[in-house]
């Protein structure tokens, strides 16, 4: 019963830039760490519900419009549909934040350098650059769909839902296409 | 209040576990999603099936206790929904909690993603009633589970998808060589 690598690493020969952020090779204890966090799934499940994580973002946007103009809050049927910020899925949000900071202080880690995920991301501009876009399309990929990846690929599978199912196909169909096509020198050469 | 510190305390934890198998690091989301190094879809999917044997099994025993919470299966909006998060997910290589992580352990470009997914649920609210509420309404089946839909007891559909996930998990390699 194992479920260790046995391919030797990868180095792949990129760019100086982007060479730098690849480490040779990543074993991470994830089979420890998928058992626990399967069983914090049902624990959550025994609590109050299933964790999901994107449905912040509209609240927080909510949040900000009953201070700006609480008369369209009201009025968009989204912002009522989706509450107020006073949610468990608010407080999960919060913990996730203290939790990647004790994960990095648990191990000593400094905080890490900009990781170049793909060879055209040269320069930090860049970098921020896909950050950004990739940041606008998960909310609003999620939000159409209704979940994210906790919400409906974790939970939403962990609860046999068809939806979770479905959207979990859709995520690594793009997914994958667009990490590969990324990869291409040419096609990134942005 | 007990639940909004129960609630704290398992995003604490779902934050650490996140660190440090390396989810929040958009490189090795990269190298998952090209298939160089698959252990995040492995913990994803090893999670998965241990919740899933671990919430059907309680359903047996505890049923009243368990606050399960399906998601409506609007066909074409959840299928396209995920085509443009996956997108976003391999251009980015963060998804709405992992860069939450990301921020916690001083990571700059996942302030910046936070910022494009405020600025995507901003755009999402303001054309909801034009654009997404036609789609989510085409072909929408309701809160429907696998074992509704095979007509099959769900501690029987949950043993089966579980264990073909492990098994998957445990045949599948971790690192891939590049060919």
């Amino acid at each position: 019963m194992t479920f260790a690598a046995t391919a030797p690493p990868a180095a792949p020969p990129k760019a100086t830039a982007f060479a730098a952020a690849e480490s040779p090779s990543e074993k991470t204890p994830w089979v420890f760490y998928g058992i626990l966090f399967g069983l914090l799934g049902a624990v959550s499940i025994l609590v109050w519900g299933p964790i999901g994580v994107s449905g912040t973002y509209p609240r927080f946007i909510g949040a900000i419009m009953q201070f700006v103009d609480p008369a369209y809050a009201e009025s968009n049927p989204y912002l009522k549909k989706m509450g107020s910020l006073l949610k468990p899925e608010t407080f999960i949000v919060l913990g996730l934040l203290i939790g990647g900071f004790l994960g990095a202080k648990v191990n000593r880690e400094k905080a890490p350098k900009c990781e170049m995920i793909h060879p055209g991301e040269t320069t930090t501009g860049k970098r921020y650059r896909d950050a950004f876009i990739g940041g606008f399309l998960i909310i609003v990929g999620a939000r159409i769909a209704g979940g994210c990846t906790s919400g409906h690929i974790i939970s939403g599978i962990t609860q046999l839902s068809v939806s979770g199912f479905i959207f979990g196909l859709g995520v690594f169909t793009t997914g994958i296409l667009s990490a590969k096509m990324l990869s291409n020198r040419r096609a990134a050469g942005v | 209040m007990l639940i909004p510190f129960l609630s704290i305390l398992i995003g604490v934890a779902m934050g650490f576990f996140i660190q440090r198998v390396r989810a929040s690091s958009p490189a090795m989301i990269a190298r998952n999603l090209r298939l160089e190094n698959i252990s995040v879809i492995k913990f994803m999917a090893l999670t998965i099936a241990v919740g899933m044997i671990v919430v059907y099994s309680l359903s047996l025993v505890i049923p009243q206790l368990l606050h399960f919470d399906v998601k409506p299966t609007y066909v074409v909006g959840v299928l396209l929904g995920g085509l443009v998060f996956g997108v976003g997910f391999g251009v980015g290589g963060y998804c709405p909690g992992t860069c939450v992580v990301g921020i916690g352990e001083g990571r700059k470009d996942a302030i910046v993603a936070i910022l494009g997914g405020v600025v995507g649920a901003l755009a999402f609210t303001l054309t909801y009633t034009t654009l997404v509420e036609p789609i989510i309404k085409i072909a929408n089946f309701g809160k429907i589970t696998l074992p509704e839909v095979l007509h099959l007891p769900s501690i029987l559909v949950a043993l089966v998808v579980g264990e073909i996930f492990i098994a998957v998990v445990r045949f599948l390699p971790t690192e891939f060589k590049k060919g």
